[in-house]
C-alpha cells in the first residue's frame, strides 16, 4: 500500500525538515498544511491521505483539536496521526494519548526516531 | 430640675467640643507634615507615572523588535533549506555520474580481461594491454569516492535536521512576546494621573504580534532523549490501557 503523508505545521521549516526526512527515508508522497483548519480541508479533499504528521501549537485549529475533529468523523476516525511537538512534558503526553494519538515524538527528534515512529504506526 | 438637666447636658456637649479643640491642636501639626510629605511625593509619584508610561510605549517597540528577528530567522532558515536542498540535488547527481562512470569500468575492465586472453601468443601486447588495464579507476577509488558523497549527503541532511532550532527558538520568542505583553499590561494598569489614552494609541498602532499566536512557553532545543524516553513509555502503557482507563486521568 502506498502512503500519502499530511504533514501540519505552522511553521514553514519545521514542516520542510518533516517533508526532507520523509524523502530521505524514502517515502515521496505527502501534502502539507499549515493548520489544523488546514489539514481538516486538505483531508476532505483527498482521499488517499492515510498518515498525518502534526504539530501541537498552531493557530486557528491546534493538533490536539485536529486529533479530536479526526477521531470524532466516521470517515476518518482510524487514520493514523503522529504528533511532532515541543510539548513534551507528562500531562501534554498523557493527553495527546487520551485524545487517541498514534504515537508521539519531542522536538527536536532524530531521523531515527521519526523512522520509528512511523514504521510502528504502520505496523 | 428640667432646666438643671438641660444646662448638664450642654456643659457635656461644651466639654465634648473643647476635647475635640484640643484634639484638633495636636493633631494639626501631624496633618501640617502629611500635606509637606504629599508636596514632596507627588512630583515624586508624577515621576514614576512618566517613567512607567515611558517604559510602557517602549514595549511595543521591543516586541515589534522580537517579531522581526523571527521573521528574519524564519527567512535565514528558509535559505539555508534552498541551498542544503541544492547541494543534496547536486550530490544525486554527482552520485548517479559516479555510479555510471563505475559501470562503464567494469565493463571496460571485462572487455580487457577477454582481450587480454586472446593475446597469450603475444607477450608483449599482454602487456602493454595488463599495463593499460591498471590505469582504469580502481574500485577502491570510486568505493572512497561513493563514501564521501555519501557522508556529505548524510552531513547536508543533518544540517536540515539542526535547523528544527528555527522552530523551537520562534517559540521561544512567542513566549518572551507575550511575558512582555503582560508586563505591559500591568504597567498601563499601574499609571495613576496620566492619561491612558496616549499609550494606549501607541499600542495600536505599533502592536504587530497576532493575537493569536500559539506556541509552546516550555520549548527547549534539548538534544537528551529524556522528554523522548518518557513519552515512549507512556505510549507503551498506553498501548497496554484502556481508553477508560486514560479518560479517567482527566475526568
Amino acid at each position: 500500500m502506498s502512503i500519502k503523508f499530511l504533514v501540519v505545521d505552522d511553521s514553514i521549516t519545521m514542516r520542510r525538515i518533516v517533508a526532507n526526512s520523509l524523502k530521505n527515508l524514502g517515502y515521496n508522497d505527502f501534502v502539507e498544511a499549515s493548520d489544523g483548519k488546514d489539514a481538516l480541508d486538505k483531508l476532505a479533499a483527498d482521499d488517499n491521505i492515510n498518515f498525518v504528521i502534526t504539530d501541537w501549537n498552531m493557530p486557528v485549529l491546534s493538533g490536539l483539536e485536529l486529533i479530536k475533529a479526526i477521531r470524532s468523523d466516521e470517515k476518518l476516525k482510524e487514520l493514523p496521526v503522529l504528533m511532532v511537538t515541543t510539548r513534551g512534558v507528562k500531562d501534554d503526553i498523557m493527553e495527546a494519548l487520551a485524545a487517541k494519538v498514534n504515537n508521539y515524538i519531542v522536538k527536536p527528534f532524530t531521523p531515527q526516531i521519526l523512522k520509528e515512529k512511523i514504521e510502528q504506526i504502520l505496523s | 430640675m428640667a432646666q438643671q438637666t438641660s444646662m448638664m447636658q450642654l456643659f457635656e456637649k461644651l466639654d465634648d467640643l473643647k476635647s475635640v479643640f484640643i484634639y484638633g491642636q495636636k493633631i494639626i501639626p501631624v496633618i501640617h507634615s502629611l500635606l509637606d510629605f504629599m508636596k514632596d511625593t507627588v512630583p515624586l509619584l508624577e515621576n514614576i507615572n512618566k517613567s512607567i508610561a515611558e517604559s510602557t510605549t517602549k514595549i511595543p517597540k521591543a516586541k515589534h523588535h522580537i517579531h522581526d528577528v523571527t521573521n528574519a530567522t524564519e527567512l535565514a532558515t528558509t535559505e539555508i533549506l534552498d541551498i542544503v536542498d541544492t547541494i543534496s540535488d547536486d550530490i544525486k547527481t554527482i552520485d548517479n555520474k559516479i555510479n555510471s562512470v563505475f559501470e562503464k569500468e567494469e565493463i571496460r575492465a571485462l572487455q580487457f580481461d577477454e582481450i587480454i586472453a586472446l593475446l597469450d601468443d603475444k607477450p608483449e601486447a599482454k602487456s602493454k594491454l595488463v599495463s593499460l588495464k591498471e590505469e582504469l579507476i580502481s574500485h577502491e577509488v570510486i568505493r572512497s569516492i561513493q563514501e564521501i558523497i555519501s557522508k556529505i549527503k548524510n552531513d547536508a541532511y543533518n544540517i536540515t535536521i539542526s535547523l528544527q532550532v528555527q522552530d523551537i527558538t520562534s517559540q521561544q520568542l512567542a513566549a518572551v512576546n507575550h511575558l512582555i505583553e503582560s508586563v505591559q499590561e500591568r504597567l498601563s494598569s499601574l499609571i495613576i494621573t496620566l492619561g491612558e489614552t496616549e499609550i494606549k494609541e501607541m499600542r495600536i498602532e505599533n502592536d504587530v504580534t497576532p493575537e493569536n499566536v500559539h506556541f509552546d512557553p516550555q520549548a527547549s532545543y534539548n538534544k537528551e532523549t529524556s522528554r523522548q524516553e518518557m513519552a515512549d513509555s507512556l505510549v507503551r502503557e498506553n498501548l497496554n490501557a484502556s481508553q477508560d482507563e486514560i479518560d479517567k486521568l482527566f475526568s
